[in-house]
């Protein structure tokens, strides 16, 4: 898909970023990480007390006095609720549905805490919508709710639709994962997305872009191998195939070995994962079998997302690629090989998870622009397309900054490239046909510009008047004594 | 329970054959290393399905000696299922299928499949469907007048399967632990 675009190099002289200086090798020793970690966890609970919550309703429209009520309550209210009942598109028109979703989760699988259950999700839930106010200018619900069977978390977001502009389901556990946004993205006539399958595959997906680029690969003849069988590489996967790369030079390696359709395991998981399994049959392994050390002799790049344990990938293995190889190592909080250790095993690109070391691949870039766009446009769904587009578009401005082993990607520093990939979404859906807004792509552009800017500025104006309060020093003051 | 053949199936079965990546024989002694590993495969797959159905230490022994047997036994069919091309000599499927009398019930000879594993790699082209098709072809010959299927109850994959192929269950087999 090429993307003519030219606005940004006309606005923005080309100019190379300086690459920062290699980064030290910073690779701190797992009890140094630990004590970093821990003295975090500590502040974050402390601030969660003090601010309890990190997000409100606030009104949107002027209050004079309390007969402005009768206007944006009854009895005036009656007639927008009429409209509607006559014309339920106008739902996008005349209330707040076009810029709001809902984050919905049963918190099955809760960052790496595994099943906590909706209630303990809560805060990573309202996290996640203020980095979408923040971030996308997207009003998102926190919404946990409680449901034992992907069935009932279906039709709990089949009910809540209304309300909705779209739904980002988050934390939910793989293969549940899989057949949920499925049936949701049949079901539904609204964007549904499950970011930690798409968010980060389309993270990963630019990243790699740019990597083929550096070295000089064309996706079509590369040899990749993943490491890991979850919900971001699997969708990974599929992205990938429908990128252009070979099924049959793709080697997927989940905790057993090479997946490949041979496997003991097939019928079981026939079974319970159809989408691992149907990955199994596609790629075959690339007519592979064994261990990950076997599956990376020769590759060209290893993406992984499995286990946060620094050794995983040895870097012998990384010797035995193909000249120049990429490693994509995203396992967090710890990569499954350090950078350093890639590096001095002759790996030309490396990228992790994490943003103290370069190349972050981070879905934060992703999820509050495709959002952005998807809503703009009043997009019906988010096909596979999308996301390959959002991908690409960060990939390219990446790009033009400057491509060099350090800058693979935009930083979140960049936050100009927010509005390029919420622009190239909303395009994208119009040429898909999908989109029930149509505009050019200059126009999505200022829009997503506009809208992205203001919860910053909002964020500011509540902090210097002194509503939010200043972000404590430690130790932090307990609630009863404020 | 008669079904009458549409004109030109039997005809359409046979290009089926021609064509099918699959080729069915009648399998052979030194077919047997290769069919034990199937069925132990399929027996696997059916504990999954129910606790009840949990698999002997001795399984692979076991499918061995039953499959000996059944290879001589004119009651018995077992197919082998061979690929095509690149695949000729790999055994990528096997049927095992058994003619019953019924004592109190018309036709008098049933044909029970009793076992069908297909590799996964083969699945989705249309192979499963025509070694069902195959071996019902030959227990007919062998004077069955209804052709019978036994599977987990929870498997609702071969429920599926076995209805587009038009069976429909006539008895209910309950198990309890004693």
């Amino acid at each position: 898909m090429v993307l003519g675009f030219t606005m940004v190099e006309a606005a923005r002289p080309r100019t190379r970023r300086p690459a920062p200086p290699p980064t030290p090798a910073k690779e701190e020793t797992a009890e140094a990480e630990v004590s970093q970690t821990q003295a975090l966890s500590e502040r974050a609970v402390r601030l969660a007390e003090f601010y309890r919550g990190k997000i409100e309703t606030v009104p949107k429209v002027p209050v004079r006095s309390l007969r402005d009520f009768s206007l944006w309550y009854t009895p005036g209210i009656a007639a927008v609720s009429r409209e509607i009942e006559h014309n339920p598109a106008r739902a996008f028109d005349l209330t707040g549905r076009w810029n709001t979703i809902a984050i919905l989760t049963d918190g099955s699988r809760v960052l790496g805490l595994g099943n906590i259950g909706p209630q303990a999700a809560l805060p990573v839930m309202e996290g996640k919508a203020l980095l979408f106010k923040y971030l996308g200018g997207v009003d998102a619900v926190p919404l946990p709710v409680d449901v034992s069977t992907p069935e009932a978390l279906i039709e709990t977001a089949l009910r809540i639709a209304p309300a909705f502009g779209g739904i980002n389901l988050e934390d939910i556990a793989s293969p549940k994962c899989f057949q949920v946004l499925e049936e949701l993205q049949r079901r539904l006539p609204i964007p549904v997305w499950h970011d930690d399958q798409l968010g980060t595959a389309a993270a990963t997906l630019a990243g790699l872009i740019n990597a083929l680029e550096l070295t000089g690969r064309k996706l079509s003849t590369t040899r990749t191998v993943m490491l890991g069988a979850g919900a971001a590489n699997l969708s990974t996967v599929r992205l990938l195939i429908r990128m252009g790369q070979d099924p049959h030079q793709l080697t997927v390696v989940d905790h057993h070995g090479v997946l490949h359709a041979d496997r003991e395991d097939l019928d079981e998981m026939q079974l319970r994962n159809r989408w691992k399994y149907r990955v199994a049959l596609e790629t075959n392994g690339g007519g592979r079998r064994g261990t990950l050390a076997e599956a990376m002799a020769g590759a060209d790049v290893v993406l992984a997302a499995s286990t946060p344990v620094p050794g995983t990938i040895r870097p012998e293995w990384v010797r035995s690629m193909a000249p120049h190889p990429i490693v994509f190592a995203l396992a967090n909080p710890l990569p499954e090989i350090w950078p350093a250790d890639a590096r001095a095993a002759g790996a030309a690109v490396v990228a992790t998870g994490r943003s103290d070391f370069p190349n972050q691949v981070n879905n934060s870039l992703i999820f509050p622009c495709v959002f952005r766009g998807v809503l703009d446009a009043r997009a019906q769904s988010i096909p596979d397309d999308i996301v390959i587009a959002a991908a690409q578009e960060l990939a390219r401005y990446a790009s033009m900054q400057g491509l060099s082993d350090h800058h693979l990607l935009p930083t979140m520093d960049e936050r100009e490239v927010f509005p390029h990939v919420a622009a190239a979404v909303a395009d994208c859906t119009v040429r898909l046909g999908i989109a029930r807004v149509r505009a050019s792509r200059e126009e999505f552009y200022e829009r997503a510009r506009r809208l992205m800017a203001r919860p910053a500025a909002l964020t500011e104006a509540l902090q210097n008047s002194g509503l939010v309060d200043p972000m404590p020093d430690e130790p932090i003051p307990s609630r009863k004594h404020r | 329970m008669k079904r009458t053949n549409a004109p030109g199936s039997e005809h359409r079965a046979e290009s089926r054959e021609s064509s099918a990546p699959v080729h069915a024989r009648p399998a052979r002694e030194s077919d047997i290393p290769a069919l034990v590993s199937l069925i132990v495969r399929l027996k696997r797959l059916n504990e999954e399905f129910d606790p009840m159905l949990k698999v002997r230490p001795d399984v692979d022994a076991q499918a061995e000696a039953v499959l000996r047997t059944e290879i001589k036994n004119p009651k018995s069919l077992v197919i082998a299922a061979e690929g095509t091309g690149p695949d000729q000599d790999k055994i990528i499927g096997v049927v095992r299928a058994a003619i019953r009398e019924r004592t109190f019930y018309t036709p008098e000879t049933e044909g029970v499949i009793l076992d069908i594993y297909l590799l996964p790699l083969y699945r989705r082209h249309g192979d499963g469907r025509y070694l069902v098709e195959h071996t019902i072809q030959q227990l007919k010959e062998r004077g069955a007048g209804i052709v019978t299927v036994e599977f987990p109850a929870q498997n609702e994959i071969a429920s599926r399967f076995y209805a587009k192929c038009g069976f429909r269950p006539i008895t209910a087999h309950h198990a309890r632990f004693v």
